[in-house]
């Protein structure tokens, strides 16, 4: 399968304002996005967020109340799926049980009217790319379901689409067979230079496969932006809370120190790069693994030591503060030396602390 | 432990299918390798003679032809007629198919005598039909209508429809529809989609409703005598005749003609239907 032409800067999908309700409920809220060509980009929330519905206005099984969705500049809104140029890879994978491997992915060709000789090359080439050419005389029923993601996976592919449309693809499977897909999922993305919209509410799955992400809650798009940008400077408490664990702290701007911002809380001083006035109230997230704890007498928010959970690699640590509590997670390795009850202090790069934009403090 | 708790279960229903069933299919099959008699049951001596005597008659021949077309001829109707009707119901929500289930069930609750007779009334010489068109002067004589096989066909269909309606619906009602989503996304229409996923996924419903339908039309027998008169009787009328006639052996071995016909069109219609390859979901 020959790379689909990654020409840089082009916009595979574009969704401008786009609204959908069913009846009362408000599922898509004016959302916008813009997908750039071989790109993956990600639609992560809890279920209900309105990231499921997104990506089947795209596909055009649901039509918009209002905006547009345009595929590969073409505006594409009140076409009907089959005249869309995507494909899908939908969670239950919705294999054709009665048809073979080789004719579910011939399928698509079939519908394209692609001549017999070429379609058969194409589908072994397909199943090839999946490791799957020797199943191909194979019953869907006959798979495991690892094996049934990836015929869906190649059935998706061997259109060559515009868009690669993932509807939690990998929620079916265990988790050692999910992190395996998802590394091959994006080794192969990446081969093909594919663009890909994939839905998820698995936050580490998200940040695994993405070039971009977009946390979604309640119909509204939260946060966009690269994996690392996501986890580290997130935006609103709930973009903080749904990916990975976060500590919140609330306090008063008390002075500036150049970009830096010392905040008062209830349990003394922190700092941080923010440029948020003095005076201001404002909400402070961190992430549990940027908290170093030290002795008692060291500098840093003063904490107790409430309860210790081995978590194998890393072993997080429950702590009571003046500000309320707190989450540490430690390396296995720097974790041995600590103990219930013990007073400690807390402390974190500034760089690390991140002022949240809907932190009513 | 388990195994010994099914065969507690199971055993009152396999005593009395053995009692009620087996026991008298097997003494019946007894009967029919048997010379008739005219003061017994059969006679004593063992004979393939009625068997025989059956299969070599033309007579029975164009009776078992007739047979298969009225058959055949239900089929066809049904699933043209049902299929429609089939999926627009699958297509309603939950509730108002249930109750537009329970309307096509209605018809049922009427005995057979009562709809065939029903018939009668529109389809004999002085009937509503003859007479309507006759009084519009469309027709000078009435039209032979009543006592042909068409009338057997249609009385039949319309009395074997409701089944073939519900087990296709139920079929489609719990079809997933991602599949259908699946064929769009990789660029089938709506008619292709429907011939390429849909219709195929169907064929459990198809396959049964058309087994009910077939077997049905096999065993019935009311409607067949009401509308068919004399003149178009079906294998079951003849095993009706030979009993009257005290020709048990006879009858006997009409029946298990009858029974391998129907064994073997049901081997046929799973043959091609092959309903079992789609079930179990594609996941």
């Amino acid at each position: 399968m020959s790379a689909l032409g990654s020409s840089a800067g082009e916009i595979d999908v574009r969704l401008t304002t786009v609204r959908k309700s069913f009846g009362p409920v408000l599922a898509v809220h004016d959302v916008d996005i813009e997908i750039p060509r071989g790109s993956i980009f990600s639609l992560l929330g809890p279920s209900g967020c309105g990231k499921t519905t997104t990506l089947r206005l795209i596909a055009g099984f649901e039509q918009p109340d209002a905006g547009e969705v345009y595929i590969r500049g073409d505006r594409v809104t009140a076409l009907p799926p089959y005249k869309r140029n995507f494909s899908m890879v939908f969670q239950s994978y919705a294999l054709f049980p009665h048809l073979s491997v080789a004719e579910n992915v011939a399928f698509g060709l079939r519908m394209r009217k692609t001549p017999r000789a070429e379609r058969s090359r194409a589908v072994t080439e397909a199943l090839d790319l999946v490791k799957l050419g020797a199943l191909a005389e194979r019953y869907p029923r006959q798979l495991s379901g690892g094996q049934q993601q990836r015929v869906a996976l190649a059935r998706a592919l061997v259109i060559k689409p515009a868009v690669l449309l993932l509807d939690e693809p990998l929620g079916a499977l265990d988790k050692m067979l999910r992190e395996e897909m998802q590394i091959e999922l994006r080794s192969l993305q990446q081969r093909l230079g594919i663009t890909a919209v994939f839905v998820t509410h698995d936050q580490e799955e998200a940040l695994t496969l993405s070039d971009r992400v977009a946390v979604m809650r309640n119909g509204v798009i939260e946060q966009v932006g690269p994996p690392r940008e996501i986890y580290d400077r997130p935006c609103t408490e709930f973009v903080a809370g749904f990916l990975g664990a976060s500590n919140f702290l609330d306090g008063t701007v008390a002075a500036r120190e150049g970009a830096t911002a010392i905040v008062e809380t209830a349990a003394g001083p922190i700092r941080l790069g923010a440029d948020a006035p003095v005076g201001a109230r404002v909400r402070v997230a961190v992430r549990p693994e940027r908290v170093r704890m030290r002795r008692d007498g060291a500098a840093g928010l003063p904490a107790r030591i409430r309860d210790i959970v081995y978590r194998g690699p890393v072993t997080h640590f429950y702590l009571d503060s003046a500000a309320g509590a707190l989450v540490c997670h430690q390396q296995a390795a720097d974790a041995g030396a600590w103990s219930v009850g013990d007073e400690v202090r807390c402390a974190w790069d500034p760089a690390s602390a991140v002022v949240l934009s809907d932190g009513r403090a | 432990m388990k195994t010994r708790w099914a065969l507690v279960l199971a055993a009152p229903p396999l005593a009395i299918a053995l009692a009620f069933f087996v026991v008298p299919v097997a003494y019946l099959f007894w009967v029919s390798l048997h010379q008739p008699s005219q003061s017994e049951l059969y006679g004593a001596a063992l004979t393939l003679g009625n068997y025989a005597g059956i299969l070599g008659d033309s007579f029975y021949l164009e009776i078992t032809r007739r047979t298969l077309g009225v058959a055949a001829a239900i089929l066809a109707l049904c699933l043209l007629v049902g299929y429609p009707v089939a999926y627009f119901v699958a297509l309603l929500p939950a509730r108002r198919r249930m109750l537009v289930t329970l309307l096509l069930l209605f018809p049922l609750m009427v005995s057979n005598v009562v709809r065939a007779y029903g018939w009668i009334a529109l389809l004999a010489r002085r009937g509503v039909i003859n007479a309507g068109l006759e009084g519009l002067g469309v027709i000078a004589a009435p039209l032979e209508l009543l006592y042909t096989t068409p009338a057997v066909v249609v009385g039949l269909m319309t009395i074997l429809l409701p089944y073939m309606v519900i087990s296709i619906a139920n079929t489609l009602a719990a079809l997933d529809r991602r599949y259908e989503e699946a064929a769009q996304a990789l660029g089938a229409g709506p008619l292709r989609t429907f011939l390429h996923v849909t219709l195929p996924l169907s064929m459990p419903g198809v396959a049964s409703g058309t087994l009910l339908v077939l077997l049905l039309t096999l065993s019935a027998y009311v409607t067949i005598t009401l509308l068919g008169g004399p003149r178009s009787k079906l294998l079951v009328s003849m095993i009706y005749d030979g009993v009257t006639a005290f020709q048990w052996p006879h009858a006997a071995a009409l029946s298990f003609i009858l029974l391998a016909l129907a064994l073997v069109l049901t081997g046929v219609i799973l043959g091609v239907l092959r309903p079992a390859r789609v079930q179990g979901t594609g996941r």
